[in-house]
């Protein structure tokens, strides 16, 4: 295997955006709940709309019952 | 600080509403992942974490059932006796979500203090502004030094450097460094 292989997934720009957010949070304590909103609320209910088609679907409680580590 | 209403996300009424309910039972922390996303970090997280003062079989079946009028249920069993004995004086996580959402997330991670640093957490406890929840948290120095020392994975890194910057100038490093002591003596000298 090459060193490339092994080299990171996320480059430096990656942790510069994450300091770049953070002081944004920290410079605007007014403003960036509404920027994060719609992308915390999107994951919800992707989850949620996701899991209602699986209980719909054939063998679908089985596998939330997987997917939640649940036993029958 | 004042917060709009429509500024709530489906997560902060997920946690407000059961930490409202968890009050009235056991002083209580919510810490880990959702500490830093609530201070604004832009990830994801299934689960919210939670520890708890141990209390009596009597007053967790009490809990339980008001956690199931208020509209949770638990993932792992309907059984509060099952609950209690198999999982949390076992010190295994017990698991709540919302109710008729096919266990979809959020959910909350509830856990009985297992040590004198759960239980130093929990009576440090406090509830930070910034988030805008009406919830306590375990102290941001507590969350980097655990994130930091103890969990280590490229996410918490990641975390502990969003609070470091959200929280700068207001930071106490020294308490940091004495919870990372803390933490090398009661839990990696294990």
């Amino acid at each position: 295997m090459t060193a490339e292989k092994f080299a990171p997934i996320r480059d430096k720009t990656h942790k510069e955006q994450i300091e770049r957010w953070a002081n944004f949070v920290r410079e605007h304590p007014d403003k960036w709940k509404s920027e994060v909103k719609p992308f915390i609320d999107g994951q919800i209910i992707m989850a949620r709309r996701f899991y209602k088609k699986l209980s719909e679907s054939e063998g679908g409680t089985q596998k939330i019952l997987e997917l939640r580590n649940l036993k029958l | 600080m004042e917060r709009k209403i429509s500024d709530r996300t489906i997560l902060d009424n997920f946690v407000e509403d059961f930490c409202g309910i968890m009050e009235k039972y056991a002083p209580y922390i919510v810490c880990s992942g959702f500490v830093a996303i609530a201070h604004g970090r832009t990830r994801g997280t299934e689960d919210v974490d939670m520890i708890i003062e141990p209390i009596t079989k009597t007053k967790f079946i009490e809990l339980h059932k008001t956690l199931i009028r208020g509209g949770f249920q638990c993932i792992q069993s309907d059984n509060p006796d099952k609950l209690y004995i198999d999982y949390l004086t076992k010190g295994i996580s017990i698991r709540y979500v919302w109710k008729n959402e096919n266990f979809a997330p959020p959910e909350m991670e509830v856990k009985f203090a297992k040590d004198e640093l759960d239980r130093m957490q929990i009576k440090e406890r406090q509830k930070l502004p910034l988030t805008g929840l009406s919830v306590y948290f375990s102290s941001i120095e507590s969350n980097i030094a655990f994130k930091e020392e103890y969990l280590g994975a490229e996410k918490d890194l990641e975390d502990a450097l969003h609070l470091r910057i959200v929280y700068r100038d207001k930071l106490d490093e020294d308490k940091i460094k004495k919870i990372k002591r803390e933490i090398i003596l009661f839990r990696k000298s294990k």
